[in-house]
Protein backbone atom coordinates (compact mmCIF):
# COMPACT_ATOMS: atom_id res chain seq x y z
CA UNK A 1 0.00 0.00 0.00
CA UNK A 2 1.40 3.26 -0.51
CA UNK A 3 0.12 5.97 1.80
CA UNK A 4 0.83 10.04 1.06
CA UNK A 5 0.30 11.85 4.24
CA UNK A 6 0.12 15.35 4.28
CA UNK A 7 3.01 15.41 1.99
CA UNK A 8 4.19 18.95 0.27
CA UNK A 9 6.65 19.47 -2.15
CA UNK A 10 8.56 23.13 -2.94
CA UNK A 11 10.84 24.10 -5.25
CA UNK A 12 11.85 27.44 -4.81
CA UNK A 13 9.13 29.26 -3.67
CA UNK A 14 6.78 27.39 -5.57
CA UNK A 15 4.60 24.88 -3.93
CA UNK A 16 4.13 21.90 -6.47
CA UNK A 17 2.76 19.68 -4.12
CA UNK A 18 0.41 21.28 -1.23
CA UNK A 19 -0.50 18.84 1.71
CA UNK A 20 -1.73 15.93 -0.09
CA UNK A 21 -3.29 12.82 1.56
CA UNK A 22 -3.69 9.74 -0.92
CA UNK A 23 -3.59 6.17 -0.47
CA UNK A 24 -3.82 3.68 -2.91
CA UNK A 25 -4.38 -0.19 -1.98
CA UNK A 26 -2.34 -2.86 -3.46
CA UNK A 27 -3.21 -4.55 -6.71
CA UNK A 28 -5.01 -1.93 -8.09
CA UNK A 29 -4.07 0.34 -11.30
CA UNK A 30 -4.28 3.90 -10.34
CA UNK A 31 -5.04 6.68 -12.57
CA UNK A 32 -3.44 10.26 -11.78
CA UNK A 33 -5.21 12.96 -13.76
CA UNK A 34 -4.30 16.78 -14.19
CA UNK A 35 -3.80 19.84 -16.05
CA UNK A 36 -0.18 20.82 -16.79
CA UNK A 37 1.78 21.45 -13.78
CA UNK A 38 -0.51 19.96 -11.14
CA UNK A 39 1.93 18.02 -9.61
CA UNK A 40 1.28 14.50 -11.39
CA UNK A 41 5.04 13.68 -12.28
CA UNK A 42 6.17 15.26 -8.79
CA UNK A 43 4.23 12.63 -7.28
CA UNK A 44 5.82 10.03 -9.03
CA UNK A 45 9.46 10.91 -8.29
CA UNK A 46 8.60 11.20 -4.47
CA UNK A 47 7.04 7.60 -4.99
CA UNK A 48 10.14 6.46 -6.09
CA UNK A 49 12.53 8.41 -3.78
CA UNK A 50 13.82 10.60 -6.45
CA UNK A 51 12.56 13.66 -4.84
CA UNK A 52 12.84 14.46 -0.71
CA UNK A 53 9.20 15.66 0.60
CA UNK A 54 9.32 19.02 2.02
CA UNK A 55 6.81 18.28 4.44
CA UNK A 56 4.28 15.01 5.77
CA UNK A 57 5.52 11.74 4.89
CA UNK A 58 5.54 9.33 1.86
CA UNK A 59 5.35 5.36 2.51
CA UNK A 60 5.30 2.16 0.56
CA UNK A 61 3.87 -1.04 2.53
CA UNK A 62 4.57 1.06 5.81
CA UNK A 63 8.44 1.88 5.07
CA UNK A 64 9.27 5.51 3.92
CA UNK A 65 11.04 5.25 0.76
CA UNK A 66 13.77 7.97 0.64
CA UNK A 67 17.34 7.07 0.47
CA UNK A 68 15.74 3.34 1.82
CA UNK A 69 16.92 0.68 -0.91
CA UNK A 70 15.12 -1.92 0.72
CA UNK A 71 11.74 -0.15 -0.63
CA UNK A 72 13.35 0.98 -4.08
CA UNK A 73 13.68 -2.55 -4.92
CA UNK A 74 9.75 -2.59 -4.68
CA UNK A 75 9.44 0.12 -7.08
CA UNK A 76 9.83 0.43 -11.02
CA UNK A 77 9.79 4.05 -12.10
CA UNK A 78 9.31 4.98 -16.03
CA UNK A 79 9.65 8.23 -16.73
CA UNK A 80 8.27 10.32 -19.17
CA UNK A 81 11.71 11.41 -20.58
CA UNK A 82 13.43 8.40 -22.49
CA UNK A 83 17.04 10.18 -22.55
CA UNK A 84 18.53 6.95 -20.34
CA UNK A 85 22.13 5.93 -20.78
CA UNK A 86 22.33 6.48 -24.51
CA UNK A 87 25.60 5.07 -24.78
CA UNK A 88 24.52 1.41 -23.48
CA UNK A 89 22.83 -1.49 -25.54
CA UNK A 90 19.78 -2.84 -24.33
CA UNK A 91 22.27 -5.80 -23.27
CA UNK A 92 23.81 -3.29 -21.08
CA UNK A 93 20.98 -1.15 -20.19
CA UNK A 94 19.03 -4.34 -18.92
CA UNK A 95 22.37 -6.05 -16.78
CA UNK A 96 22.34 -2.00 -15.50
CA UNK A 97 18.65 -2.51 -14.01
CA UNK A 98 18.98 -5.98 -12.84
CA UNK A 99 21.98 -4.98 -10.43
CA UNK A 100 19.17 -3.44 -8.68
CA UNK A 101 16.21 -5.30 -8.68
CA UNK A 102 16.78 -8.76 -7.13
CA UNK A 103 13.15 -10.19 -8.87
CA UNK A 104 14.29 -10.14 -12.77
CA UNK A 105 13.49 -12.68 -14.86
CA UNK A 106 15.83 -13.02 -17.67
CA UNK A 107 13.29 -15.66 -19.12
CA UNK A 108 10.51 -13.14 -18.76
CA UNK A 109 12.77 -10.22 -20.24
CA UNK A 110 13.82 -12.94 -23.32
CA UNK A 111 10.16 -13.31 -23.95
CA UNK A 112 9.16 -10.03 -24.01
CA UNK A 113 12.28 -8.77 -26.16
CA UNK A 114 11.13 -11.49 -28.77
CA UNK A 115 7.59 -10.41 -28.79
CA UNK A 116 8.22 -6.51 -29.83
CA UNK A 117 11.88 -7.74 -31.77
CA UNK A 118 14.29 -5.25 -30.11
CA UNK A 119 17.71 -5.95 -31.02
CA UNK A 120 19.59 -6.76 -27.80
CA UNK A 121 23.64 -5.30 -29.02
CA UNK A 122 22.08 -1.79 -30.89
CA UNK A 123 22.80 1.29 -28.55
CA UNK A 124 19.92 2.60 -27.52
CA UNK A 125 20.85 5.92 -29.53
CA UNK A 126 19.76 4.13 -32.64
CA UNK A 127 16.13 3.33 -31.23
CA UNK A 128 13.90 5.77 -32.08
CA UNK A 129 11.66 7.47 -29.02
CA UNK A 130 9.06 4.27 -29.23
CA UNK A 131 11.97 1.99 -29.59
CA UNK A 132 12.83 3.55 -25.98
CA UNK A 133 9.93 3.08 -24.65
CA UNK A 134 9.77 -0.23 -25.49
CA UNK A 135 12.94 -1.22 -24.19
CA UNK A 136 12.29 0.37 -20.64
CA UNK A 137 9.35 -0.81 -20.56
CA UNK A 138 10.29 -4.22 -20.97
CA UNK A 139 13.06 -4.18 -18.99
CA UNK A 140 10.05 -2.93 -16.00
CA UNK A 141 8.15 -5.82 -16.50
CA UNK A 142 11.08 -8.38 -15.74
CA UNK A 143 12.33 -6.72 -13.29
CA UNK A 144 9.24 -7.86 -11.39
CA UNK A 145 8.78 -5.06 -9.08
CA UNK A 146 5.75 -4.96 -6.71
CA UNK A 147 4.63 -1.36 -7.92
CA UNK A 148 5.22 0.47 -11.22
CA UNK A 149 4.80 3.91 -11.94
CA UNK A 150 4.23 4.67 -15.41
CA UNK A 151 4.55 8.71 -15.95
CA UNK A 152 2.62 9.73 -19.38
CA UNK A 153 2.65 5.84 -19.92
CA UNK A 154 1.19 5.20 -23.24
CA UNK A 155 2.57 8.33 -25.30
CA UNK A 156 5.19 7.08 -27.30
CA UNK A 157 3.89 3.61 -27.85
CA UNK A 158 2.08 2.33 -30.51
CA UNK A 159 -1.19 0.71 -30.95
CA UNK A 160 -0.09 -2.57 -31.14
CA UNK A 161 2.39 -1.69 -28.47
CA UNK A 162 0.21 -0.41 -26.06
CA UNK A 163 -2.26 -3.40 -26.26
CA UNK A 164 0.85 -5.66 -25.71
CA UNK A 165 1.47 -3.92 -22.85
CA UNK A 166 -1.86 -3.48 -21.58
CA UNK A 167 -1.72 -7.88 -21.64
CA UNK A 168 1.37 -7.72 -19.83
CA UNK A 169 -0.26 -5.21 -17.20
CA UNK A 170 -3.31 -7.78 -16.98
CA UNK A 171 -0.66 -10.74 -16.55
CA UNK A 172 1.44 -9.10 -13.78
CA UNK A 173 -1.71 -7.60 -11.70
CA UNK A 174 -3.05 -11.43 -11.42
CA UNK A 175 -0.24 -13.04 -11.04
CA UNK A 176 1.53 -11.39 -8.57
CA UNK A 177 -1.21 -8.92 -7.59
CA UNK A 178 1.12 -5.60 -9.73
CA UNK A 179 -0.15 -2.32 -8.31
CA UNK A 180 0.72 0.19 -11.31
CA UNK A 181 -0.01 4.23 -10.70
CA UNK A 182 -0.05 6.08 -14.39
CA UNK A 183 -0.09 9.32 -15.37
CA UNK A 184 -1.57 10.52 -18.54
CA UNK A 185 -3.59 12.73 -20.77
CA UNK A 186 -5.11 9.95 -22.59
CA UNK A 187 -8.17 9.66 -20.73
CA UNK A 188 -9.67 7.07 -22.89
CA UNK A 189 -6.36 4.84 -22.27
CA UNK A 190 -7.12 6.28 -17.99
CA UNK A 191 -11.08 4.55 -18.59
CA UNK A 192 -10.06 0.84 -19.99
CA UNK A 193 -7.13 0.34 -17.10
CA UNK A 194 -7.73 1.95 -14.20
CA UNK A 195 -9.66 1.54 -11.20
CA UNK A 196 -9.51 4.35 -9.41
CA UNK A 197 -8.38 7.99 -10.15
CA UNK A 198 -7.13 10.78 -8.70
CA UNK A 199 -7.71 14.70 -10.61
CA UNK A 200 -5.02 16.91 -9.45
CA UNK A 201 -4.79 20.76 -9.77
CA UNK A 202 -2.45 23.06 -8.69
CA UNK A 203 -0.57 21.16 -6.19
CA UNK A 204 -4.29 20.00 -4.55
CA UNK A 205 -6.62 16.75 -5.01
CA UNK A 206 -9.90 17.76 -6.66
CA UNK A 207 -11.26 13.81 -5.88
CA UNK A 208 -9.88 10.79 -5.75
CA UNK A 209 -12.47 8.00 -6.02
CA UNK A 210 -12.91 4.75 -7.58
CA UNK A 211 -14.05 5.50 -11.73
CA UNK A 212 -17.02 3.93 -11.18
CA UNK A 213 -18.47 5.83 -8.92
CA UNK A 214 -16.55 9.14 -10.29
CA UNK A 215 -18.50 8.46 -13.17
CA UNK A 216 -21.78 7.61 -11.53
CA UNK A 217 -21.56 10.63 -9.49
CA UNK A 218 -21.54 13.48 -12.16
CA UNK A 219 -24.45 13.95 -14.74
CA UNK A 220 -25.60 15.57 -18.29
CA UNK A 221 -28.83 16.90 -18.20
CA UNK A 222 -30.77 17.95 -21.32
CA UNK A 223 -34.10 19.20 -20.20
CA UNK A 224 -36.53 21.25 -21.49
CA UNK A 225 -39.64 22.95 -19.44
CA UNK A 226 -43.60 23.64 -20.06
CA UNK A 227 -43.89 27.16 -21.40
CA UNK A 228 -46.19 29.42 -19.56
CA UNK A 229 -47.76 30.73 -22.50
CA UNK A 230 -47.55 30.60 -26.47
CA UNK A 231 -45.39 33.75 -26.76
CA UNK A 232 -43.27 33.60 -23.15
CA UNK A 233 -41.06 30.90 -22.82
CA UNK A 234 -40.06 30.25 -19.41
CA UNK A 235 -36.57 31.02 -18.91
CA UNK A 236 -35.14 29.88 -16.44
CA UNK A 237 -31.05 30.48 -14.22
CA UNK A 238 -28.66 28.51 -12.21
CA UNK A 239 -30.86 30.32 -9.06
CA UNK A 240 -33.51 28.91 -9.38
CA UNK A 241 -32.34 25.35 -8.77
CA UNK A 242 -30.61 26.55 -5.29
CA UNK A 243 -30.86 22.35 -4.56
CA UNK A 244 -28.87 20.86 -7.11
CA UNK A 245 -24.79 21.10 -7.55
CA UNK A 246 -24.33 22.51 -10.91
CA UNK A 247 -21.57 22.89 -12.11
CA UNK A 248 -22.36 24.04 -15.90
CA UNK A 249 -25.49 25.34 -16.91
CA UNK A 250 -26.52 26.90 -20.49
CA UNK A 251 -29.27 27.39 -22.48
CA UNK A 252 -29.99 26.57 -26.38
CA UNK A 253 -33.42 28.19 -27.35
CA UNK A 254 -35.57 25.81 -24.98
CA UNK A 255 -33.07 23.12 -24.44
CA UNK A 256 -31.29 23.49 -21.19
CA UNK A 257 -27.93 21.65 -20.67
CA UNK A 258 -26.90 21.32 -17.35
CA UNK A 259 -23.87 19.30 -15.52
CA UNK A 260 -24.95 18.52 -11.99
CA UNK A 261 -22.79 16.63 -9.53
CA UNK A 262 -25.24 13.93 -7.50
CA UNK A 263 -26.62 10.74 -8.24
CA UNK A 264 -29.36 10.04 -11.04
CA UNK A 265 -32.39 9.39 -9.35
CA UNK A 266 -31.94 11.93 -6.97
CA UNK A 267 -31.01 14.43 -9.91
CA UNK A 268 -34.41 12.95 -11.41
CA UNK A 269 -36.08 13.80 -8.36
CA UNK A 270 -35.28 16.99 -7.82
CA UNK A 271 -36.74 18.02 -11.38
CA UNK A 272 -40.19 16.63 -10.94
CA UNK A 273 -41.69 20.22 -9.69
CA UNK A 274 -40.78 22.02 -12.73
CA UNK A 275 -42.72 19.25 -14.92
CA UNK A 276 -40.18 19.17 -17.66
CA UNK A 277 -41.28 18.09 -20.92
CA UNK A 278 -38.12 16.31 -21.60
CA UNK A 279 -35.66 15.35 -18.90
CA UNK A 280 -32.55 13.08 -20.10
CA UNK A 281 -29.87 12.55 -17.63
CA UNK A 282 -26.84 11.27 -19.71
CA UNK A 283 -23.58 9.70 -17.90
CA UNK A 284 -20.50 11.96 -18.92
CA UNK A 285 -17.48 10.52 -20.44
CA UNK A 286 -14.13 11.03 -18.16
CA UNK A 287 -12.97 13.89 -20.28
CA UNK A 288 -16.08 15.56 -20.13
CA UNK A 289 -15.87 15.07 -16.17
CA UNK A 290 -12.18 16.51 -16.29
CA UNK A 291 -12.93 19.40 -18.36
CA UNK A 292 -15.81 20.53 -16.26
CA UNK A 293 -14.41 19.77 -12.88
CA UNK A 294 -11.30 21.92 -14.31
CA UNK A 295 -14.29 24.85 -15.17
CA UNK A 296 -15.40 24.65 -12.35
CA UNK A 297 -11.59 25.41 -10.72
CA UNK A 298 -11.00 28.35 -13.17
CA UNK A 299 -9.00 26.49 -15.76
CA UNK A 300 -10.80 26.59 -18.96
CA UNK A 301 -11.01 27.82 -22.56
CA UNK A 302 -13.34 30.70 -21.88
CA UNK A 303 -11.85 33.82 -23.61
CA UNK A 304 -10.38 31.72 -25.73
CA UNK A 305 -12.43 32.82 -29.42
CA UNK A 306 -13.77 29.94 -30.86
CA UNK B 1 -18.28 -11.62 -29.09
CA UNK B 2 -17.41 -9.36 -26.29
CA UNK B 3 -17.05 -6.63 -28.04
CA UNK B 4 -17.36 -3.68 -26.14
CA UNK B 5 -17.29 0.14 -26.84
CA UNK B 6 -14.66 1.98 -25.14
CA UNK B 7 -15.45 5.06 -26.03
CA UNK B 8 -18.99 4.69 -24.61
CA UNK B 9 -20.24 6.68 -21.34
CA UNK B 10 -21.84 3.11 -19.80
CA UNK B 11 -19.22 1.86 -17.25
CA UNK B 12 -17.04 -1.34 -19.13
CA UNK B 13 -18.00 -3.79 -16.57
CA UNK B 14 -22.46 -2.39 -16.97
CA UNK B 15 -21.56 -2.72 -20.51
CA UNK B 16 -19.95 -6.52 -20.24
CA UNK B 17 -22.79 -7.23 -17.74
CA UNK B 18 -25.76 -6.48 -20.61
CA UNK B 19 -23.65 -7.90 -23.36
CA UNK B 20 -23.57 -11.79 -21.79
CA UNK B 21 -26.98 -11.19 -20.99
CA UNK B 22 -28.06 -10.52 -24.18
CA UNK B 23 -25.72 -13.48 -25.43
CA UNK B 24 -27.87 -15.44 -23.50
CA UNK B 25 -31.16 -14.19 -24.52
CA UNK B 26 -30.11 -14.74 -28.05
CA UNK B 27 -29.14 -18.26 -26.88
CA UNK B 28 -25.35 -17.51 -27.90
CA UNK B 29 -24.38 -18.64 -24.74
CA UNK B 30 -26.15 -21.67 -23.30
CA UNK B 31 -26.51 -23.31 -19.64
CA UNK B 32 -23.58 -24.70 -18.37
CA UNK B 33 -21.39 -23.50 -21.07
CA UNK B 34 -17.82 -21.82 -19.53
CA UNK B 35 -17.27 -18.01 -19.72
CA UNK B 36 -13.43 -16.80 -20.89
CA UNK B 37 -11.60 -16.77 -17.86
CA UNK B 38 -10.84 -13.44 -16.21
CA UNK B 39 -7.56 -12.87 -17.46
CA UNK B 40 -8.70 -13.95 -21.05
CA UNK B 41 -11.37 -11.78 -21.27
CA UNK B 42 -9.94 -8.56 -19.75
CA UNK B 43 -6.03 -9.45 -22.33
CA UNK B 44 -9.35 -9.35 -25.49
CA UNK B 45 -10.50 -6.33 -24.40
CA UNK B 46 -7.02 -4.43 -23.00
CA UNK B 47 -9.04 -3.86 -19.66
CA UNK B 48 -8.32 -3.80 -16.47
CA UNK B 49 -8.98 -7.85 -15.01
CA UNK B 50 -10.67 -6.19 -12.04
CA UNK B 51 -13.22 -4.52 -14.27
CA UNK B 52 -13.60 -7.79 -15.73
CA UNK B 53 -14.15 -9.75 -11.91
CA UNK B 54 -16.69 -6.88 -10.96
CA UNK B 55 -19.05 -7.99 -13.83
CA UNK B 56 -18.69 -11.59 -13.23
CA UNK B 57 -19.71 -10.86 -9.71
CA UNK B 58 -22.67 -8.96 -10.45
CA UNK B 59 -23.65 -11.94 -12.88
CA UNK B 60 -23.06 -14.22 -10.07
CA UNK B 61 -24.74 -12.27 -7.36
CA UNK B 62 -27.67 -12.06 -9.95
CA UNK B 63 -28.19 -15.86 -10.33
CA UNK B 64 -26.73 -15.72 -14.16
CA UNK B 65 -23.37 -17.39 -13.81
CA UNK B 66 -22.21 -19.70 -11.25
CA UNK B 67 -18.77 -20.18 -11.23
CA UNK B 68 -16.84 -23.51 -9.34
CA UNK B 69 -13.47 -22.78 -7.82
CA UNK B 70 -10.50 -23.10 -9.81
CA UNK B 71 -12.81 -23.99 -12.98
CA UNK B 72 -14.04 -21.25 -13.81
CA UNK B 73 -17.05 -19.42 -14.71
CA UNK B 74 -20.42 -21.10 -16.11
CA UNK B 75 -24.01 -19.94 -17.41
CA UNK B 76 -26.45 -20.90 -14.78
CA UNK B 77 -29.71 -22.14 -15.57
CA UNK B 78 -31.20 -19.33 -18.02
CA UNK B 79 -34.63 -19.48 -15.73
CA UNK B 80 -37.59 -17.20 -16.99
CA UNK B 81 -36.78 -14.14 -14.76
CA UNK B 82 -33.24 -13.47 -15.83
CA UNK B 83 -34.99 -12.97 -19.56
CA UNK B 84 -37.98 -11.32 -18.11
CA UNK B 85 -36.03 -8.79 -16.24
CA UNK B 86 -33.89 -7.72 -18.71
CA UNK B 87 -36.39 -7.73 -21.14
CA UNK B 88 -38.47 -5.58 -18.97
CA UNK B 89 -35.73 -3.34 -17.95
CA UNK B 90 -35.75 -2.15 -21.46
CA UNK B 91 -39.31 -1.79 -22.11
CA UNK B 92 -39.08 -0.12 -18.89
CA UNK B 93 -36.44 2.71 -20.66
CA UNK B 94 -39.14 2.52 -24.01
CA UNK B 95 -41.48 3.18 -21.96
CA UNK B 96 -40.30 5.82 -20.24
CA UNK B 97 -38.66 7.97 -23.15
CA UNK B 98 -42.39 7.72 -24.91
CA UNK B 99 -43.92 9.36 -22.38
CA UNK B 100 -41.22 11.80 -22.05
CA UNK B 101 -42.04 12.88 -25.65
CA UNK B 102 -45.74 12.85 -24.92
CA UNK B 103 -47.17 9.89 -25.86
CA UNK B 104 -49.80 8.95 -23.37
CA UNK B 105 -50.09 5.69 -21.77
CA UNK B 106 -53.65 4.51 -23.56
CA UNK B 107 -52.09 4.97 -26.54
CA UNK B 108 -49.11 2.89 -25.52
CA UNK B 109 -51.56 0.12 -24.66
CA UNK B 110 -53.15 0.11 -28.14
CA UNK B 111 -49.93 -0.58 -29.49
CA UNK B 112 -49.12 -3.10 -27.53
CA UNK B 113 -52.49 -4.70 -28.18
CA UNK B 114 -51.91 -4.19 -31.78
CA UNK B 115 -48.94 -5.58 -31.98
CA UNK B 116 -49.39 -8.51 -30.05
CA UNK B 117 -52.53 -9.10 -33.19
CA UNK B 118 -49.75 -8.88 -35.96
Amino acid sequence: MIELINTSKNFDSFKVLDSINLTIPKGVTFGLLGSNGAGKSTILRLLCGIYKADGGSVTIDGESIFNNPKVKEKVFFINDETIQFANFTLKELKNFYKGFYPNFSEELFEKLRKTINLPLDKKTNAFSKGMKRQAIVIIALACQTEYLLLDEAFDGLDPTMRIIVKRMLVDAMLDRELTTIISSHNLKEINEVCDSVALLHQGKIVFNRDLDSVKSNIHKVQVVFPQINENLPQSYTEKEFPNLDILHFEQNQSVYHIIIRGNEEEIREKFKSKKPLVLDIIPLSLEEIFIYEMEVLGYDFKGIDN
Amino acid sequence: MFDIDLMSRTPIYEQLYNKIVELIIKGVLTENSQLPSIRALAKELGVNPNTVVKAYNQLENDGIIYSLTGRGSFIARVTDSTIKRSMFAQFDECVLKAIQTGISKNELIERINKVEIS
